[in-house]
């Protein structure tokens, strides 16, 4: 698989960090419309500590949380997409070390509700989770967007999400 | 002028378009009334039936897979009662 983004590069994308940033890499993009993702999960991963001290197993909530940050970067890269004007031509990677002084990870937006989400296999650590998103419609500031996450073939967590941009952004 | 058939026929149809969408609005939305208590000039959002911003989005799917048409974002003024969403729907299936 092809790296699209690194970390690094999903750095400047968006403003999670440590302990937070869930996601390591970027294989497919389609800025503004659809991605794939991976989050490779380690048994030093803070949240084992506590979920759960005699059995690891990733917070499903923190598997969403992932998905919500692959989002947010087809968004933000869509979003530098149109700025460029080539909404249609996939955001480079050079275009985005390039555009700094667009400061897209500053204007990520917001989770705004959670649908029809199953959690169909705990997420253990030594497993790379692949997660995929598909934005739908767009209505005002909101957009649905379809999401899912697999461990090999198995799909572990499948659902929709809506988020939302900033308000005063783009 | 219509004649009284064509009337009652036509005032038929509008209902069963304006129980369709009542019922669209409960079953999509998870709510917790029964669909004949929407009247039909009610606000839908705000104060009228309590939806918000991310149930309009929810709806304006529903209806678009429903009925066939596309809503836009400027005009949000349609969902303000059933009665206007039955009219935008009327309008923009007949072209």
């Amino acid at each position: 698989m092809k790296t699209i983004l690194s970390a690094d590069q999903i750095r400047e994308l968006i403003p999670h960090r440590w302990p937070f940033l869930l996601l390591d890499r970027v294989v497919a993009l389609k800025p503004g419309k659809s991605g794939v993702g991976l989050k490779n999960v380690t048994v030093s991963e803070p949240f084992f500590e506590g979920h759960f001290p005699q059995e690891s197993i990733m917070p499903g909530v923190l598997i969403v949380e992932a998905l919500a940050q692959l989002t947010a970067v087809v968004y933000g890269t869509g979003a530098l997409a149109s700025i460029e004007g080539n909404d249609e031509m996939a955001a480079t990677t050079e275009m985005v070390t390039i555009d700094l002084d667009i400061d897209i990870a500053s204007r990520v937006g917001y989770l705004v509700a959670i649908k029809d989400m199953k959690f169909m296999k705990p997420v253990v650590p030594g497993d790379q989770v692949r997660l995929e998103v598909h934005i739908g419609r767009k209505f005002g500031m909101l957009s649905q967007v379809k999401v899912a996450a697999y461990v090999q073939r198995a799909c572990v967590v499948r659902g929709a999400l809506t988020v939302s941009e900033r308000p005063e952004a783009y | 002028m219509l004649t009284y058939e064509q009337t009652k026929e036509q005032a038929q149809k509008r209902r069963e378009l304006t129980d369709r969408l009542k019922e669209l609005i409960v079953e999509r939305l998870d709510l917790d009334i029964e669909p004949e208590l929407i009247t039909d000039d009610q606000p839908i959002f705000g104060r009228g039936l309590g939806l918000d911003s991310i149930d309009a989005l929810e709806l304006f799917v529903a209806i678009e897979d429903e009925f066939n048409i596309t809503v836009f974002d400027d005009n949000i003024e349609v969902f303000s009662s059933i009665n206007k969403l039955a009219d935008y729907i009327v309008e923009n299936q007949e072209e």
